[in-house]
């Protein structure tokens, strides 16, 4: 992806205004021409709605999916459904130069018959947040703002991990993201943030980055931390009240946090210091 | 004619088949016990075993083998036997092969009780009663339907159940569309999951292993009978209804415990009474209990080859319990034709 903007930059010539038509490769690998500026959007993303807030795109949006839900103002938008229960009357009707939907749910083909152009536009992975927020910029003619949005993320991301990086210890922690036990592995977009907010993931790399795993490792890893499920749930499974966490009460169920964590988009900074707070309290006296 | 078949009931009991079968329930336990995504020595093994028993403090790898991997077994040995006995008992009543232990919509019940909790975001603890109420609902529903005058003929009982079934399994999907963020957990409930097995869901489930179990070999000798078809079993005495009726509930009450503490797990209850009829016989009073142990066998295995494939990653049970068995069934009925 990152190939595909510097290419497309370097054609344009052009530092700060797109100029349109712009052809470029979505996340389903297809090409898409905008002829021009668009004026009226529809996200189906709630991060990529929050990045063209934070880019200045807010005033660009016509309507969102139905989790979208920060900024405040994107709750007063119309909602057209989700991904996979769009209401596509809804988005035909608002009218938009230009849908943006992930490369799941199959949106495409619906809407392109209705005449309305989509691109595809889900970062997943941590480096993909910042590239895809460029691309989103891009779009939507606020290249440079987007620019300065990700050289703001990765400063405030950086003051955390000057931070953590100093910490005497690091703690082992498991990021449950749901009770079958599926688990997020170091190279994940949680795992990242994981490690910057200096603690150690107990799973391996080579599980992948959201592995279904063997409650057996959990005990035999003994984290420090739990994430993603509350003390109860925790010390009512087999053998895991003999897990340091649960023993010193350090099971971390914060939905807010678990929420911003799952949202890659402008608020990882906050995301990763919500987590460096819990990880190293003391870090942030 | 009763001692003939007592006779031939004890020599299939004693046959090489149930050698085979028994060392390979106690090849697969050991084996289960001993592997798994942790590697832990037989030695060390042993010792947590011993220190288990001895009600010591636990630490380190005993914690795994005597708090995980020991109720992990037993309690995919009983969820095994249960859909198995459940599975065989269904055949017998319903005089069809194709019957399984979820025929009178036990699993979409017991489906659509687990999809509540998670969507009303309750804790998983409610888990094991949701599905329970859920399944038992479920055929209550459809025998109430099925029942005619005092009958319940096996083809509207089928249908009943079938039709129940479809209506719940569609409550789930709404339920599910609802809230996509919990999809995989239900997903992964309706593929089976023995990885919270404990002492305490082993021991909860084991009430109704015994008691519908129990009644079910209790009714054996019945079933045979009805084997002969409704007319002549009820001029042989036999109360038909009644007798139909107490073997749903019984079966389903297994089915049901066994489904509220490892989720849905195919193919086991289908399966095992096929091969167990094709190596012993038809006679109920051996195929039951010997389909006890080769499926309580069958899904430990399934169960070891789950957790230690991929490991220390887990693939879901359901998945195996049918890439392992649909294949050796096929082979069977392959060579059964030639």
């Amino acid at each position: 992806m990152n190939k595909v903007f510097f290419l497309s930059s370097a054609l344009l010539g052009a530092a700060h205004a797109t100029s349109y038509p712009l052809t470029l490769t979505d996340d389903l690998g297809r090409k898409v021409t905008l002829k021009a500026e668009p004026m009226r959007i529809v996200s189906f993303l709630p991060s990529d709605s929050e990045t063209l807030c934070a880019i200045g795109g807010c005033g660009k949006l016509v309507g969102v999916d139905e989790y979208s839900d920060f900024p405040a103002q994107v709750t007063k938008l119309p909602k057209v459904g989700n991904l996979y229960q769009p209401n596509i009357e809804a988005v035909v009707a608002l009218r938009p130069d230009i849908v943006i939907v992930s490369k799941y749910g199959d949106l495409i083909q619906p809407l392109t018959n209705a005449g309305i152009t989509v691109v595809a536009v889900n970062p997943e992975t941590y480096e993909e947040v910042f590239s895809k927020t460029i691309i989103l910029g891009k779009i939507i003619n606020r290249e440079a703002q987007a620019k300065a949005l990700v050289i703001q993320m990765r400063r405030d991301i950086a003051k955390v991990e000057i931070l953590t990086k100093n910490a005497v210890k690091k703690p082992t922690a498991y990021y449950e993201i749901d009770p079958t036990p599926y688990t997020v592995g170091p190279n994940s977009f949680i795992g990242v943030l994981l490690t910057k907010a200096g603690a150690i993931n107990i799973i391996p790399a080579s599980l992948g980055d959201f592995p279904k795993i063997s409650p057996e490792l959990v005990v035999k890893s003994a984290p420090q931390f739990i994430f993603g499920m509350n003390l109860a749930a925790a010390k009512a499974r087999p053998g895991w009240n003999t897990i340091p966490a649960v023993k010193l009460g350090r099971v971390v169920e914060d939905k807010a946090l678990d929420q911003l964590l799952s949202r890659p988009g402008p608020r990882l900074p906050q995301a990763l210091a919500g987590l460096a707070k819990v990880v190293h309290p003391e870090l942030f006296k | 004619m009763s001692a003939a078949i007592t006779v031939s009931r004890r020599l299939a009991l004693i046959s090489l088949p149930t050698l085979l079968l028994l060392a390979a329930a106690l090849v697969t336990a050991l084996l289960a016990v001993g592997l798994g995504s942790v590697p832990i020595s037989p030695a060390e093994t042993l010792q947590a075993i011993r220190h288990g028993l001895s009600g010591a403090e636990l630490s380190g790898n005993d914690v795994i083998v005597w708090q995980l991997r020991l109720p992990r077994v037993a309690l995919g040995f009983l969820v095994g036997a249960a859909l198995a006995v459940s599975g065989g008992a269904f055949q017998a009543v319903f005089r069809n092969p194709l019957a399984d232990p979820y025929l009178m919509g036990v699993a979409s019940g017991a489906g659509l009780g687990a999809t509540l909790v998670i969507a009303l975001g309750l804790t998983t603890l409610w888990l094991p009663l949701f599905a329970l109420s859920g399944a038992l609902l479920s055929v209550f529903i459809a025998l109430a339907i099925a029942r005619e005058g005092g009958r319940l003929p096996p083809a509207r009982l089928i249908l009943a159940g079938v039709v129940v079934g479809s209506i719940l399994t569609a409550f789930t999907t709404y339920l599910l569309l609802q809230s996509e963020d919990r999809i995989r957990q239900v997903f992964a409930f309706t593929l089976g999951n023995l990885a919270f097995a404990g002492w305490p869901q082993v021991g909860r489930l084991l009430p109704y292993v015994l008691i519908g179990g129990g009644v079910l070999l209790l009714l054996s000798k019945a079933l045979n009978t009805l084997q002969l078809g409704d007319l002549t079993a009820r001029s042989l005495g036999l109360p038909v209804e009644r007798l139909r009726l107490l073997v749903i509930i019984a079966a389903s009450l297994c089915t049901a415990g066994a489904v509220s503490y490892a989720g849905i797990i195919g193919f086991v209850g289908l399966v095992t009474p096929h091969l167990v009829r094709r190596l012993w016989g038809a006679d109920y009073r051996v195929l039951l209990p010997v389909s006890a142990v080769a499926g309580g066998t069958l899904l430990v295995l399934s169960d070891l080859l789950a957790r230690t494939l991929t490991r220390p990653a887990e693939l879901p049970v359901g998945v195996v319990t049918t890439l392992l068995g649909g294949p050796f069934f096929l082979y069977l009925l392959r060579r059964q034709k030639t």
